[in-house]
């Protein structure tokens, strides 16, 4: 039951995203068309809870045992970013569509906020291994759903009447606050 | 560039995150009250000054390979550094700031200098590209932090502003006020720069 | 073969540097740290608890062992006996993560004087109540080595309405605490008396 709770708490209302604030470069870079968000959203899905399981691992038997917690940080981004290699390695041997559609975004995972947040939330929350894998798995999928509805609205507003100051990035910005509004809606939801 | 045009670019041209279209998530997230925006550019800067420092002075030792893995080495040990100075000497901002302070590592900023500049210029420029725009990533901080924190707490680093009587819009310090902040003030920035005619593409 | 050496060697030597560089640091600030964190994060909680500065409390501090987790224990010394007891302890299960409690004990009574929150992440307006006085007065007076739980569930604390996840995380807490007493009373009061009296407030001419 409780593991339900917090699905629905990391999806909806923490949303890694419109409520923490994590993982906003791509946000605005990646998520113009539907295609390439649904992309980006799966590929940051699959890093992010694998990176969150291996630097949880690695925390809780390595550098904790030898005293060396405030070395997490300089680790954990070492972990991300050779995951992040690897991934890029198999999908350019295994799924060359997939790796081409991604393009320079794939690399660029390594600095998204979402994922090492993710890692960093997980150690902050003091979780076991089950419930970190399943909040990060949450959480990127609420990564995921933002980034999928967003680029669903700007492809509308692409089409529509912007002033020609607000166009490209500060009208997105204003999206996301309405969009992070009605999220906020979630507040409290299953106390 | 040269020496001068490094120590201003920062400043206008390139300003994080408005014009300079990384560092999103610090913007947006330690904004809600000046002083921890400020904190944060500070320590930002700190880190982007030093890693440029570094990064040129081994740009021609680092060989091409592991490039981006050092460069992570680098300013990862540098925002370990900053990590531990706060939590010592700035405890009460350190805990404000929280798990931010850790995520300035993958702040795109500092990658992004190194990458684009400091890996192919000399170490004083680098430095003084360091600074411009970690400066002007400060006062970017400083200015949303302010906003939000006049109009969503009536206060003004911790100091009251309208007095008793004002009603604070709460929204502002919360995400959605941080969204819409950001897009309004980037909005008013893109309108400035058309009035003054510059040639400024902003996708 | 020499380019991937060369790799090899740059990477080791910037790691070394960085994991050397990162050591020393630590070991200079490592006790400011702690003494910061003290000051800030249970510093007000103990000032709350027993009505004195925070100053003259910090020191008395011993660490104990249950069950392989640290407990701090802050106490009080009045005429050379130990008064008083503030163990902190983290309350597992709240809505994000533990909420960190310091349970202040009266020795001479064996109750408690109070329940204070060091530290939570819970949201504001639900969770977040834990810290209203009104709910954290059902401490005053419990007893010092007895568990406790929910009205719902057989105990005497009133959940806070919509807030049942945060109110259990409290009662876990307190549970903590008292077993921690009922265990190892004789081992604290041992640390404690390794403890030097410290100056006591000024003494007048």
């Amino acid at each position: 039951m409780s593991i339900l709770m917090m699905v629905i708490g990391a999806i909806f209302v923490n949303n890694i995203l419109l409520a923490q604030y994590l993982g906003n470069c791509p946000f605005c870079g990646v998520s113009k068309k539907l295609g390439t968000a649904g992309g980006m959203g799966a590929a940051v899905t699959f890093v992010a809870t694998l990176a969150s399981v291996i630097t949880w691992l690695v925390y809780h038997h390595l550098l904790l045992p030898l005293d060396l917690e405030y070395m997490k940080t300089l680790v954990f981004i070492l972990v991300i970013a050779a995951l992040v290699q690897l991934v890029e390695i198999f999908l350019k041997k295994q799924s060359r569509a997939l790796y081409d559609s991604l393009g320079i975004y794939l690399p660029l995972i390594t600095t998204n906020c979402a994922v090492m947040g993710i890692a960093l939330l997980n150690i902050k929350y003091d979780h076991g291994l089950l419930e970190t894998t399943v909040f990060s798995a949450a959480s990127a999928a609420g990564f995921a759903l933002a980034i999928l509805l967003f680029a669903g609205v700007r492809e509308r507003l692409f089409l529509s009447p912007v002033p020609v100051a607000m166009r490209g990035t500060a009208v997105a910005l204003v999206t996301a606050g309405v969009m992070s509004l009605a999220f906020l809606g979630f507040a409290g939801m299953g106390q | 560039m040269n020496f001068r045009q490094a120590l201003t670019h920062g400043f206008w041209r390139d300003l994080p995150p408005f014009r300079l279209v990384l560092g999103l998530c610090p913007s947006l997230a330690v904004t809600s009250a000046a002083e921890n925006g400020l904190g944060m550019g500070l320590a930002v800067t700190f880190v982007l000054v030093f890693s440029n420092m570094f990064i040129s002075l081994l740009r021609k030792v680092i060989p091409d390979k592991v490039r981006i893995a050092s460069y992570i080495v680098v300013i990862a040990t540098l925002v370990v550094l900053v990590e531990m100075v706060m939590k010592a000497f700035f405890f009460p901002l350190s805990q404000k700031l929280g798990i931010y302070i850790p995520l300035i590592v993958v702040n795109c900023i500092i990658l992004g200098r190194a990458e684009a500049f400091a890996a192919r210029n000399p170490v004083l420029i680098s430095m003084a590209d360091g600074i411009s725009v970690g400066l002007g990533f400060t006062i970017s901080l400083g200015l949303v932090g302010s906003l939000r924190e006049i109009l969503g707490s009536g206060t003004w680093f911790g100091m009251s502003v309208f007095g008793e009587s004002f009603e604070p819009f709460g929204l502002m310090v919360q995400a959605p006020g941080a969204f819409l902040c950001l897009g309004i003030l980037l909005g008013l920035m893109n309108a400035w720069s058309r009035r003054r005619g510059e040639i400024f593409i902003q996708t | 073969m020499r380019e991937i050496g060369r790799l090899v060697l740059v990477l080791v030597v910037i790691c070394s540097v960085s994991a050397g560089a990162l050591a020393w640091v630590r070991d200079a600030l490592a006790l400011r740290i702690e003494q910061q964190s003290d000051f800030y994060v249970r510093g007000p909680a103990l000032e709350r608890l027993f009505g004195r500065p925070a100053a003259q409390l910090l020191n008395n501090k011993v660490m104990v062992d249950m069950g392989g987790v640290s407990y701090p224990v802050f106490f009080t010394r009045e005429n050379g006996e130990v008064s008083g007891l503030a163990v902190e302890a983290p309350g597992h299960g709240g809505y994000a993560g533990d909420i960190v409690i310091m349970i202040g004990l009266d020795r001479a009574r064996n109750q408690m004087l109070g329940v204070e929150i060091v530290s939570h992440g819970e949201t504001p307006g639900v969770g977040a109540q834990v810290e209203k006085e009104a709910f954290r007065q059902q401490w005053q007076g419990l007893s010092a080595n007895e568990a406790t739980a929910l009205r719902g569930e057989g105990g005497a604390i009133d959940a806070i309405t919509g807030a049942t996840f945060s109110s259990r995380a409290m009662v876990d807490g307190t549970n903590q605490v008292t077993a921690l007493i009922k265990e190892h009373q004789e081992e604290i009061l041992a640390l404690i008396a390794a403890i030097p009296d410290q100056a006591g407030p000024e003494v007048l001419p």
